[in-house]
């Protein structure tokens, strides 16, 4: 299968890339890891005039901590986050990285380039979005910073202008007594999940949750924040009632569509369970215990 | 992890068969290599990337070919205009239906009576009856010209109102309808009768890594085609395309080399390959190569059929013991019957499956329905049927508070009644199903579980335990369908093997088989070296197939588990002959008595010696010979050629049509598999927690091959019980068309397999092998048992063998609301047996 024509621009820098944007115009589009671009393409539901290849731009691929924050570059793949320390600090974040896909499209596919393209399955919008994150946007005018939430506007839709690039996802480290766990059920490895949820926790103490952030992801047009489901859990008891009641509110805040994944009232229900056990996990992170949690596959 | 335990049974003397295997007359060699588990001969070609794939292939001059297919499952075409492709830089040549269908022959069709009418076209020419049939091509220099220009096809459609299901499909006229015997005086001696409402065999398929794909050159000088492509059975497209194309088929001229599996689906290449031939010839003779997509594969290669079973009733006496089963069944075989109707009949190989019913009526019924095509994939046909037996069994011992163990245990055919014959007259060869049932139950730990499960079920948890029996019968009898059809005109089974010493005296074979994996090189290897007493690495086998070796018959091609007895017993038979030339050659040379010398390998390599003589002579001198130092041969050593072919015939007779009655098969090799599944109370998943497989194939040649074989079957299965299906909308639209949407299985959702491997030779054949590889969906069965066996206690009937997390959930709140009510009633009769 080949891509309709098209013409290809290797960027050199940002600016670069944001100039080459401007010029040539709404038909291009970004290229980092390609993984779902390209399908798409070769499959010609997507043909893009021009492609522009960032993976060239230096300094784009590093994770760097400092001030309490977590700075993640576009082009960092999948895989660099899986075997990052970045991933041990923030257990989510491993979670996440080294379930997404086959080993063949986290070794290429990218955080930036996954955010940027918004699907409604896609693993980091929801697991990002249990930590308070931002998108670095670069555009004609500069940077600017972009909190997640406000970031992913609709399925396939961000605030990126036409001639805007991600360039890093600042993530601020969780304080201390603080877990969290993302949860996902995929049917084979190279899909996407049928439901996934997403929990950061920061306790009191052992048994007093202090804070909760609830996500639920690939049971709506974006990852969805339950907040109801937060609230069950916010100053409370991490109690199997209050549990029980954050899962419910969780099932009562999804908005799934029927299709080959799964049924709208099968997806329902798998989320709840999934920020049910997400829970049980982040409460146990948060007290220090090594858990190991992520992705699970039909059959095993 | 693998618990491997191997238990021989000894080769008993054939009881009541009519067959036995009777070799080429010479005294069967050794089995040094032969059994052995060496590793394969092909691997270090293929891991290195030195394999030769067609795609690999390049011709000069070579054009490329583009499909235009519908997207309508069925509509009248209106309009296709090919002017603007036409005139799109790099195009060579267009091709429509309309025009191809005034060049060629429709192709055959093997079904009788109305299936004879049916005109199957390569490219639809008036009317599209599938996603994806093709309706015209493209042929460009490159292959994205061809791409691109094939965007510029423009096609118009009436949309028809599509059949989608097979129950909508039997309103109209059913096709055929092959049925057995009568039951009514069994039903009325029965003491349980048990009801069984809907059961459905799902469609899933193969999905071999390489798609089809097929390079053709017409010859426009000598009218001679030239394929190389990856078809599985070329002597059949060779038979289908020879009458539709016009020409005879010795100018066919078929190779293959490596390809990256099949597992049946690719045998129904054909009418692609007929549309290159015809591109090629239209392009001046030009080379045309297809390289299929995998979106093309999935909507219009083939599909495994997909079976209704309609109306089940169960005779049992009072112990459980399966007195008859009567059924309606239908085969849903998409949109051309094509292969079909051939798997309309082949379930009867197993009619009985491995259970001692005598009584046993079936109903069977295809249709056509606005799907793909069906083709025999993995476990063809058989499956389906072993897969209703199965769930008979599970349904019959549940309702009657038999545990499935033992309800197989009493109604396996028992060891000492092998060879065993069915009530339609298949001769089951050997095997001893309760023994590997044994195995399967200690690999797995089956008494433990049923005490965990006991425990578990009191916390609420569902586990379940389940057995899947099956047979994967070999070495197929063509003459079974003549059941379907009175005057197909052909029958039996046969295969062809080339053993020849160059003029160096290289031991070159040439295989009479299309091998897509399954290690031909190595076992042809193995068994030549034991016919010459030398070894495996001495032996040239040449990869893939070539009717330039001239080592096929009508029935060559790789299917139907059968290599190991057709296949090897060609090759054996040959290099038997070739020995006989030797030791004649020798003899003479070496002044003395053929009963003096002797086979093996010397300083000088492979030689024939004197015992206990220093007198040899290599098999370069013996080439030598005859080859190009013959002047002094004596005339009564000239018949000797040195290149000795063998044709295997399979002793079958032609099965009484009017019964539906014969010997279909001529092996049966047998697998039991054990597994432990869990349903997560809270996501419906099923979980697999322990997972055995037990295979008896009679004499293994290459129990590493052999294991390996069994672990693909396995995980093909397993992938086809909770996660592949061909899932189409109302419309006819597949909606799995990509990888995304069908999930064949990857390493991620394996379980650990434990393997366990019992051998009860057949009497039928040269050492005792079966053919294997088919494994005939065991994990279908296996999974859903352990489901059934997890959620009988909440009602649950599992009536489908595809189940995902998703329809246990629903198939829970059916239960709940009291859906399965009638599904299966259970009449409980004053026994007079």
């Amino acid at each position: 299968m080949y891509a309709a024509p098209f013409s290809y621009h290797r960027a050199a820098s940002l600016q670069e890339a944001v100039k080459l944007l401007q010029e040539l115009g709404e038909e291009a589009r970004v290229i980092a890891g390609g993984q779902s671009l390209i399908p798409l393409m070769k499959m010609r539901m997507a043909r893009p005039a021009a492609l522009i290849d960032i993976n060239f731009i230096s300094g784009l691929s590093d994770i760097q901590t400092s001030k309490g924050e977590l700075r993640i570059g576009a082009t960092v793949r999948h895989a660099d986050l899986e075997n990052s320390s970045a991933g041990t600090t923030i257990p989510i974040v491993h979670d996440c990285a080294a379930g997404i896909a086959d080993v063949q499209v986290r070794n290429q596919g990218t955080i930036g380039g996954s955010l940027a393209e918004a699907d409604p399955s896609g693993d980091w919008g929801t697991a990002l979005l249990a930590l308070e994150s931002s998108v670095i946007c670069a555009g004609p005018d500069g940077q600017r910073t972009v909190p997640l939430e406000d970031f992913i506007k609709d399925a396939y839709t961000t605030v990126l202008a036409h001639n805007e690039v991600v360039t890093a996802i600042q993530v601020k480290i969780p304080p201390k007594h603080s877990g969290g766990a993302h949860l996902a059920f995929k049917r084979s490895a190279p899909v996407y999940p049928t439901a996934s949820a997403s929990v950061q926790l920061t306790m009191e103490d052992h048994h007093m949750c202090k804070d909760a952030r609830i996500v639920l992801g690939c049971v709506g047009l974006t990852a969805i924040r339950a907040k109801e489901a937060e609230k069950a859990l916010q100053g409370k008891a991490l109690e199997e009632k209050n549990v029980r009641a954050a899962a419910d509110a969780a099932r009562a805040a999804a908005e799934p569509q029927s299709d080959m994944r799964g049924s709208a009232d099968y997806k329902r229900l798998l989320v709840g369970t999934l920020v049910k056990r997400a829970i049980g996990i982040a409460a146990r992170r948060a007290r220090g215990e090594s858990v190991p949690a992520g992705h699970e596959y039909a059959g095993r | 992890m693998a618990g491997k335990v191997v238990a021989m049974s000894k080769k008993k003397a054939s009881r009541g068969g009519s067959q036995r295997f009777s070799g080429n007359g010479a005294a069967a060699a050794t089995t040094k290599w032969v059994g052995q588990p060496i590793r394969r001969k092909e691997e270090n070609r293929l891991v290195s990337g030195k394999g030769i794939f067609v795609d690999d292939e390049k011709m000069p001059g070579m054009l490329h070919i583009r499909f235009v297919r519908s997207s309508y499952a069925h509509a009248k075409i209106t309009r296709i205009d090919v002017s603007k492709a036409e005139k799109f830089p790099g195009v060579v040549c267009t091709l429509t239906g309309a025009e191809i269908k005034r060049q060629v022959q429709p192709f055959i069709e093997i079904g009788p009576g109305g299936a004879q009418k049916i005109a199957d076209y390569p490219l639809a020419a008036d009317k599209v009856v599938f996603q994806g049939e093709p309706v015209a091509a493209v042929v460009a220099e490159t292959r994205l010209a061809a791409e691109d220009a094939a965007e510029l096809v423009e096609v118009d459609y009436r949309p028809l109102p599509p059949v989608v299901t097979a129950e909508d499909a039997l309103k109209d006229e059913s096709i055929l309808h092959p049925a057995m015997g009568t039951n009514q005086k069994t039903f009325k001696q029965a003491a349980h009768v048990v009801r069984i409402g809907r059961l459905h065999f799902h469609r899933f398929s193969s999905t071999p890594l390489e798609c089809n794909v097929i390079l053709a050159t017409w010859d426009p000088r000598s009218g001679d085609i030239e394929y190389h492509c990856n078809n599985t059975f070329p002597s059949f497209a060779s038979q289908f395309l020879a009458p539709a194309l016009g020409v005879r088929i010795d100018q066919i001229h078929m190779k293959s080399f490596d390809i990256g599996g099949g597992f049946g689906i690719k045998i129904t290449s054909y009418p692609y390959m007929a549309v290159c031939a015809l591109a090629s010839r239209k392009a001046g003779g030009r080379a045309v190569k297809w390289v299929e997509t995998r979106i093309e594969h999935m909507q219009a290669s083939a599909h495994g059929n997909e079976r209704t079973f309609l109306d089940t009733r169960v005779a049992l006496d009072k112990t459980g013991v399966i007195l008859a089963i009567d059924s309606k069944h239908v085969d849903d075989c998409g949109a051309f019957p094509r292969y079909e109707p051939l798997g309309c009949v082949i379930w009867a190989q197993v009619l009985p499956a491995t259970y001692r019913v005598k009584n046993v009526r079936i109903d069977m019924h295809q249709v056509v329905t606005n799907k793909c095509p069906v083709g025999p994939n993995r476990g063809y046909s058989r499956m389906q049927h072993l897969w209703f037996m199965e769930r008979v069994i599970d349904i019959c011992g549940q309702a009657l508070g038999i545990p499935a163990d033992e309800m197989r245990r009493r109604n396996y055919i028992r060891k000492n009644e092998m060879p065993y014959k069915t009530p339609n007259g298949c001769v089951y060869d050997s095997g001893d199903y309760a023994s590997m049932l044994a195995m399967a139950k200690k690999l797995v730990g089956w008494d433990e579980w049923k005490k965990k499960q006991a425990a578990a079920r009191k916390e609420g948890r569902w586990i379940g335990l389940g057995i899947g029996s099956t047979l994967d019968s070999g070495t197929n009898n063509f003459g079974q369908a003549r059941i379907i059809n009175p005057d197909a005109p052909f029958s039996g089974q046969s295969k062809v093997g080339i053993v020849k010493l160059d003029i160096y005296g290289e031991v070159v074979v040439s295989m009479g088989s299309v091998p897509q994996g399954q290690g031909h090189e190595t076992t042809a290897a193995q068994v030549v070296a034991d016919a010459l007493n030398i070894t495996p690495a001495l032996v040239n086998v040449r990869p893939g197939f070539d009717t330039a070796h001239n080592a096929y018959t009508g029935h060559t091609g790789t299917y139907a588990s059968q290599f190991a007895v057709t296949g090897l017993t060609a090759i054996h038979g040959a290099a038997m002959k070739l020995r006989k030339e030797l030791s004649r050659l020798a003899a003479w040379k070496l002044q003395a008595k053929e009963q003096d010398l002797e086979f093996g390998v010397g300083g000088q390599g492979p030689e024939v010696r004197v015992k206990g003589r220093q007198k040899a002579i290599n098999y370069w001198a013996l080439a030598n010979l005859v080859n190009v130092n013959n002047a002094g041969m004596p005339e009564s050593l000239w018949d000797i050629t040195l290149n000795c072919r063998h044709v295997f015939h399979a002793n079958f007779q032609i099965p009484d049509v009017k019964r539906k009655y014969g010997n279909l098969t001529l092996t049966y090799a047998a697998q039991v598999h054990a597994a432990v599944v869990e349903v997560d109370r809270e996501t419906f998943q099923p979980k697999i927690l322990t997972y055995a497989c037990v295979d008896d194939c009679g004499k293994a040649v290459n129990p590493l091959i052999v294991e390996g074989q069994v672990h693909g079957a396995a995980a093909h299965g397993i992938g086809a019980a909770l996660l592949e299906d061909c899932a189409y909308d109302a419309d006819g639209n597949l909606l799995t068309a990509t990888f995304s949407d069908y999930t064949p299985i990857t390493a991620m959702n394996i379980p650990d397999l434990m393997y366990g491997h019992m051998e009860s030779p057949s009497p039928f054949t040269l050492n005792g092998a079966k053919g294997m590889g088919e494994g005939g969906a065991a994990p279908v069965h296996t999974i859903c048992a352990a489901l059934q066996d997890a959620l009988y206690p909440s009602g649950v009937i599992i009536d489908d063998s595809h189940n995902t997390g998703d329809s246990l959930f629903r198939a829970v709140q059916k239960a709940e609301s009291g859906g399965y009510a009638g599904m299966v009633r259970v009449e409980h009769r004053r026994a007079s047996r």
